[in-house]
């Protein structure tokens, strides 16, 4: 089947009845109908005390008259009243007398040490900017990069003649927050075997930790394909539209692929970029080498590979476990489910679970049917997530 | 977003890094069953939700919204307008004014079948884009083109059948028309080449389009019965008798659909998203439709769309990395210059094979093909 057609979902409107009698009346009823329909919806003003903290609010909607609630994030007060004004979609959070609105979706926010993946959108003299989904741009100064050849070598005008060989623009890298600017810009550094440009992979966009650290349940808008709330008119009822990467232990892993698929990098940026690759053996093999050789030698060792964007062989079990692990973050993220390591190893082994179940089913269906199977999409994303909830 | 602008087809292409161009065209050309990024078959859609008549003021409308929550509504509106006559047709139809019934009989035979291509219009609106934008014109006309276009074969059985095709449909009597304003919205941004979506909406907001009953007959001012119960639907549908036969579809006439293909390396691939588009070597938008006489699938026309793809950044090999040079174990043993490295994104800047064209057409036509598939889907959508 090439092509599947869904009715739509249908939320708690009465959808339009067509077929009423002539012409007029139908837009007479319509209309004493559309005003029954959007009345409800309004949910009544938190006029004053209790019950504040219930359902969400929108930009430019009264949270409360009273004067007695301070105001936090996302809330604005008129000077010359007293009622607390929401500035964001979200939901209502009391701390004490605070009174704040917490996003639905907001943009990254960095903080120091955070892992970050980013896309070079531009080339200057002595930096790079990043797109790392944050309100402004990250910058990446040509200082705060390993230079080729040493980690000690100083930065000459030569490297600044070619900077775009080091890093040009759509280039990915994986970086680190060094410092964030008072306008809340943040500066990267590269300045470890671990970080550099990415290649030999997939990247794809959810989305990531907005706000502070300690809220890890807020979701940044995702720029890319895995717009969490849009996603909507297919994502499960239940979606509480609250997933997203999470700051966690480990960001960074190495998974060994089913099927055949050798071993796996993942990134997951904490801004909501997220980058699978084939895991470089190479690298490995550096890596431990590094123990029994100065700390010059292991550079050159690494920088053999650093700055190069012509991917290895990858052997097309890999593409597809990649392509598999891919799919199994998007059900999370389109499902509300935080993204860390946990879950995305139980959804992976979840998925290899629900194959296996689905191929004991139907071995003997025809080819046509076998094809579209990798695509985790209406009841294998189900099964998936109920899978990974059970583990949680 | 200035140089989204700058070219219509491009537009959606992200910012891609050549690694990561190099590592899709791989997998979307690795021979017999490339790996999409998001694991579907080569002819899988993405699963879409459709209703129809959801718009009470428009004479017909539909929404579709894909699983990416991209969203599309279209709404189609009839107006009856005077037709201009050109001057000669003017004359001998004051000549023949006085004349007996048996001309004017002639002359309405031959104003059933002639309609005007301008009758139709399409207004296309993307978020993001001026409508004097390149992408949202150069969309609207091609959907444009292949609707008027659509002449159906029918050969008159019945007043049933679309004689002449929708122009002809449109058309009233000598002296007056329907005008057709059919209008898209597409509701988010374009996470891919909008053109697939906006195709299938319009496609079921035609089907649920309908016009009021014509009361008036031959060359009378039109008046139209008030019922709306009783209106007609712009693409007629055969009766229930016929239709309790399953075999037969409902709609004898169907409006044209327009489907994007893209072909990498050797491989055909339906409903590409915004990355795959970006690595393709051809893209094409495939207008086909049903053919009232026959069960085939009639294609009216391709458009082949500029593939984004050459305008990207070519990946360095790394025996021509600069960053390399003093690496005793560089990987890249290769010489490099023309040929290609493997690993190595280089845009595409020649043409495609005509044998893969040729394939991409009869997998969109062939029997029980993608064409077929999409139609049926279609029409499994219950329009009111």
């Amino acid at each position: 089947m090439a092509i599947i057609i869904l009715p739509p979902v249908v939320e708690d409107s009465r959808p339009y009845e067509a077929d009423s009698d002539d012409s007029m009346s139908v837009d007479s009823e319509e209309d004493v109908e559309m005003t029954g329909i959007s009345r409800p919806h309004k949910r009544p003003r938190l006029q004053g005390n209790s019950n504040i903290g219930t359902g969400i609010v929108t930009p430019g909607e009264v949270v409360t008259d009273d004067p007695q609630w301070m105001r936090g994030h996302g809330t604005y007060m008129n000077p010359l009243s007293t009622s607390i004004i929401a500035t964001v979609a979200g939901t209502v959070q009391k701390t004490n007398k605070l009174l704040s609105v917490h996003p639905m979706r907001a943009r990254y926010t960095p903080e120091i040490g955070d892992l970050v993946v980013g896309r070079i959108v531009e080339v200057q003299s002595r930096r790079w900017k990043v797109d790392v989904a944050a309100p402004l741009l990250a910058q990446l100064p040509l200082s705060a990069i390993n230079l080729p050849g040493g980690i000690l070598r100083r930065r000459t005008s030569a490297d600044e003649l070619q900077i775009r060989t080091f890093f040009s623009e759509g280039d990915l890298v994986v970086a680190e927050v060094q410092s964030v600017h008072q306008d809340g810009s943040a500066s990267l550094h590269t300045r470890s075997l671990k970080y550099g440009k990415l290649r030999n992979g997939v990247f794809l966009a959810v989305s990531g930790t907005g706000g502070s650290a300690a809220s890890s349940s807020s979701v940044k808008g995702g720029v890319g394909v895995g717009n969490s709330a849009s996603g909507s008119a297919l994502a499960a009822p239940g979606g509480s539209g609250t997933g997203g990467v999470v700051r966690s232990r480990r960001q960074v892993w190495t998974v060994t692929a089913a099927n055949g698929g050798g071993e796996m990098n993942v990134v997951l940026g904490v801004n909501g970029y997220i980058f699978i690759s084939k895991h470089d053996e190479g690298a490995d093999a550096a890596s431990s080498a590094t123990e029994n050789v100065s700390i010059t030698r292991m550079e050159e060792m690494v920088s053999s590979s650093i700055y190069s964007s012509q991917n290895d062989d990858i052997s097309p079990q890999t593409r597809r476990e990649i392509a598999r692990l891919a799919q199994c973050i998007q059900v999370l993220v389109q499902n509300g489910v935080r993204v860390d390591e946990e879950t995305v190893m139980g959804a992976y082994n979840a998925s290899l679970q629900v194959d296996l179940e689905i191929g004991d089913d139907e071995d003997e269906e025809d080819e046509w049917r076998q094809e579209g199977r990798e695509y985790l999409e209406g009841a294998k994303a189900q099964q998936i997530l109920e899978l990974v909830k059970q583990q949680l | 977003m200035s140089n989204q602008r700058q070219a219509s087809s491009a537009s959606q292409v992200p910012h891609l890094s050549p690694a990561e161009l190099s590592y899709l065209y791989t997998s979307l050309s690795l021979p017999k069953n490339p790996i999409r990024p998001d694991g579907r078959s080569p002819t899988q859609f993405r699963p879409l939700s459709a209703e129809t008549t959801i718009l009470p003021g428009a004479n017909g409308s539909a929404r579709i919204g894909f699983a990416d929550g991209t969203q599309a509504i279209v709404g189609v509106k009839a107006e009856v307008e005077k037709t201009v006559l050109a001057a000669d047709t003017l004359d001998s139809r004051s000549l023949a004014q006085h004349g007996d019934a048996l001309n004017r009989e002639g002359e309405q035979g031959s104003a059933a079948v002639s309609g005007q291509g301008e009758w139709v219009q399409m207004s296309i609106e993307i978020p993001g884009f001026r409508d004097d934008d390149a992408l949202p014109v150069f969309l609207s006309e091609m959907m444009r083109e292949s609707l008027v276009g659509s002449v159906a074969g029918g050969n008159g059985d019945g007043a049933n059948e679309m004689a002449g095709g929708l122009k002809g449909r449109l058309v009233i009597n000598k002296r007056w028309h329907w005008r057709l304003y059919i209008d898209v919205l597409l509701l988010s941004q374009p996470l891919s080449y909008p053109l697939p979506l906006l195709s299938l909406t319009t496609h079921l907001a035609l089907l649920s389009t309908k016009l009021p009953k014509l009361k008036s007959t031959g060359e009378e001012d039109p008046f139209f019965d008030d019922d709306w119960a009783v209106a007609e639907y712009l693409y007629p549908r055969s009766n229930t008798s016929k239709s309790s036969l399953s075999a037969a579809p409902s709609h004898p006439v169907r409006p044209p659909v327009t489907l994007l293909v893209i072909s990498v390396g050797d491989n055909v691939i339906f409903d590409p998203n915004r990355e795959e588009i970006a690595v393709a070597d051809a893209v094409l938008a495939i207008s086909i439709t049903r053919s009232s006489e026959s069960e085939t699938l009639k294609l009216l026309s391709i458009r082949s769309i500029d593939p984004p793809s050459r305008l990207t950044q070519p990946g360095i090999p790394n025996s021509e990395n600069v960053n390399m040079l003093g690496v005793s174990a560089a990987p890249g043993e290769e010489s490099g210059g023309q040929e290609e490295v493997e690993g190595v994104w280089r845009p595409r800047r020649g043409g495609v094979k005509r044998s893969v064209i040729a394939r991409m057409v009869k997998t969109v036509l062939g029997k029980g093909g993608v064409g077929e598939e999409v139609l049926e889907g279609l029409e499994g959508v219950e329009v009111q």
